[in-house]
């Protein structure tokens, strides 16, 4: 019997085979194999060494893979919890020449600024049906615009999503989105929006997707850029928006870096944002000493997570965050959960089996924004 | 005085054999503004009423008030600003008192069977839920006030195109013999009941389902256990038309209520237990007997959070 055994294994157990059959495990099976909890990577071809590389904390990282004795079929079976999804590359070492790919076995990737990732999904792992365009769903709509900022010392572009069914004499809340142009084009930001909006699941609302320039620089508590957003952007959107004129109507949000930026932001301006959407943020800390392990551009950032935690204050009153159990950020993600609650603030917190990347943080979307900006579910009865 | 209360009307359409039943000889006025901008969307409706209807269309007349009266549309904006805000501050007690609730539930449980402090822990959660009622009653006097000062600021009988329009209304209903209330946005379909002074006479036969039969009511509750932002609790949202009374309604209850979750349900009803929280789901028809009371067979949530169906004798007994 077949069953419980892995299928790489029962191809192990008919070696020697022809290519012919390795054609037909491969076809059959797809990449990587996904069977209960584990799943099994494949690689076809020549190298001295074949790797996976992850990124996941817990498992090695590259994990290597095994060639199957002579074919061309290489492998590595690792354990994968159900519900998890996960980004990977292969490396192949010919000689001293390393490459680094996507499996080109496997068709499904995830897009990042950085480039694509090959995607691995788990048992119980499904793409959200409101991330896809719904024909239904009267969409919103993008508006290009710029801002002269003084702070920054440069023209700042922003796009601004406008709801369906935008009424200017209607007042909206407001959400600011960091890394505003990645949210839109990794996370499908827009139809996200235009589809919870249309469920009925997060209220209507004017965001502001705000790209950055110099992303390493201006995020990491960097005061123009504070200044930009709470004494800048704010007031002159709510000259020409109708916006709900509270702070509890307004809204940080960001992502890894973007997620400090909302925050320093906040703790810059308290009292001026309500809410915080933050997802993986870079919230690194040192307990004693300085060494953290990011590297340079982490400096700025865990000068300023310390100071936060010598001090704590509640900026906002309500804090909505999310982080990958699979990525780095986990334990200080985990570890700054009871600092913010203990500083005041209502903090909703959730994980998922995923790791530091956009599919990931589009993935949770719906939770962040429905607990921010409910809609208005409750009050329609068809 | 002749009532209707359906299940929604999606998946099983029973207007049309509600109306019919009642004998209706006349046209039928329709109040369907909780649709919204589909509100003239109504050739399903006008076919299952049988095609000889009054649409009131108080969303697009709302609509038409906000344009044309600017003071009462800029009074509206601020007042909704405060409702909003008033809301808010609502929800935060209210989830801070529920939560209150379950967890000296949950010591009540815990305490069953034990001697000491049984009739104790049974107290506290009586005056727990004591708390939440006066939460609730807290908000429905603040919010009473906020009317007070809507009307203050920009008085609606003063209003010339409030005015046309409540005329216009009163000869269409006039006309009717018959009223409908659909289901849909019930904040929309009670601030336009409410700024059109819609009342239906007593002698007008009347049939409702979802947000139409809770507006209905004296008291407006939302509710959705399954809500995305996960359990927000049942909350007090304003004051319906009154013309039923004693009455909770539910629709959608199966889909919208966690009735497997006893405790939960039981808390619900002794927190309104002055009324009967009603279920009414797809294929409910419940029409209500001649003093206003729930028939029998009208499916309600016991204060053991149970469903139960009411007998002969309008008491609940074990569905």
């Amino acid at each position: 019997m077949s069953e419980g055994r892995l299928a790489v294994n029962r191809l192990r157990e008919r070696l020697p085979v022809d290519d012919a059959v390795l054609d037909r495990f491969v076809a059959r099976h797809g990449a990587p194999i996904i069977e209960g909890e584990r799943a099994t990577f494949l690689f076809r071809g020549e190298a001295d060494e074949v790797r996976v590389r992850h990124r996941v904390v817990g498992l090695p990282d590259p994990l290597s893979m095994k060639r199957l004795p002579d074919t061309d079929l290489w492998a590595v079976t690792t354990v994968l919890p159900n519900g998890s999804r996960v980004e990977y590359q292969l490396e192949t070492r010919y000689g001293d020449r390393y490459e680094t790919f996507n499996d080109p076995l496997n068709p499904r990737v995830a897009h990042s600024p950085m480039g694509s990732s090959s995607v691995c999904a788990a048992t119980g792992y499904e793409v959200p049906d409101w991330v896809h365009h719904d024909p239904e769903a009267r969409p919103g709509e993008l508006v290009e615009d710029t801002f002269r900022s003084k702070a920054l010392r440069r023209e700042q572009p922003v796009k601004l999503y406008l709801p369906a069914r935008y009424n200017p004499s209607l007042r909206y809340p407001l959400l600011v989105v960091h890394d505003g142009d990645d949210y839109l084009n990794y996370a499908a930001m827009k139809t996200v929006l235009d589809n919870l909006i249309h469920r009925l699941d997060v209220a209507p609302l004017i965001a502001a997707f705000v790209p950055p320039r110099d992303r390493l620089r201006e995020y990491p508590n960097h005061a123009p850029h504070a200044r930009f957003i709470a004494r800048e952007l704010l007031p002159t959107l709510a000259e020409r928006l109708p916006l709900v004129d509270d702070p509890e109507a307004r809204c940080l949000m960001g992502s890894s870096f973007g997620g400090i930026a909302s925050l320093s932001t906040a703790v810059r301006y308290p009292g001026v944002f309500g809410s915080l959407f933050l997802q993986s943020a870079s919230l690194v800390f040192t307990d004693i000493g300085t060494d953290h392990g990011g590297g340079p551009a982490f400096d700025p950032v865990v000068k300023f997570v310390n100071r936060y935690r010598a001090k704590p204050t509640a900026p906002v009153e309500r804090l909505f965050m999310s982080c990958g159990t699979y990525e780095p950020l986990i334990t200080p993600n985990r570890s700054m959960v009871p600092v913010f609650r203990g500083a005041g603030m209502t903090v909703k917190y959730v994980e998922a089996r995923d790791g530091h990347n956009w599919e990931d943080w589009r993935d949770r979307l719906r939770d962040g924004l429905s607990w921010l900006f409910p809609g208005p579910q409750k009050f329609v009865y068809e | 005085m002749r009532t209707v209360l359906l299940g929604p009307q999606r998946f099983m359409t029973t207007a049309g054999t509600a109306l019919r039943s009642l004998g209706v000889d006349g046209p039928v006025a329709t109040i369907n503004a909780g649709w919204e901008e589909r509100e003239d969307v109504v050739d399903e409706l006008d076919t299952v009423l049988g095609g000889d209807t009054r649409h009131l269309r108080l969303y697009h007349r709302s609509l038409d008030v906000i344009t044309k009266d600017e003071a009462f549309g800029s009074a509206a904006l601020a007042f909704r600003d405060r409702h909003d805000a008033l809301l808010s501050l609502y929800r935060l007690r209210l989830q801070n008192a529920m939560d209150g609730v379950y967890a000296v539930q949950r010591r009540t449980r815990e305490g069953e069977g034990r001697v000491r402090g049984e009739a104790t822990a049974h107290a506290a959660l009586d005056d727990s839920i004591e708390v939440v009622r006066h939460i609730d009653q807290w908000y429905a006097a603040q919010l009473k006030g906020l009317y007070a000062d809507l009307e203050g600021a920009a008085p609606i009988d003063s209003s010339g195109v409030i005015g046309w329009h409540r005329g216009e209304l009163a000869d269409l209903l006039g006309q009717s013999a018959a009223v409908v209330l659909t289901g849909g946005h019930v904040g929309t379909l009670l601030r336009t009941l409410r700024l059109f002074a819609i009342t239906i006479p007593d002698d007008v036969p009347v049939i409702a389902w979802s947000a139409g039969a809770m507006a209905l009511t004296e008291r407006v509750v939302l509710f959705h256990d399954h809500g995305p932002e996960g359990n927000t609790e049942a909350e007090v949202f304003d004051r319906g038309l009154g013309r039923v009374q004693g009455i909770v309604a539910l629709p959608h209850a199966r889909r919208r209520l966690r009735l497997d979750d006893r405790d939960r349900c039981a808390v619900m009803a002794r927190r309104f237990t002055d009324q009967h929280c009603v279920l009414l789901d797809d294929g409910t028809a419940l029409e209500l007997t001649a003093d206003g009371g729930l028939p029998r067979g009208a499916r309600i949530l016991g204060i053991d959070g149970a469903v139960h169906e009411l007998g002969t004798n309008g008491r609940g007994g074990v569905s």
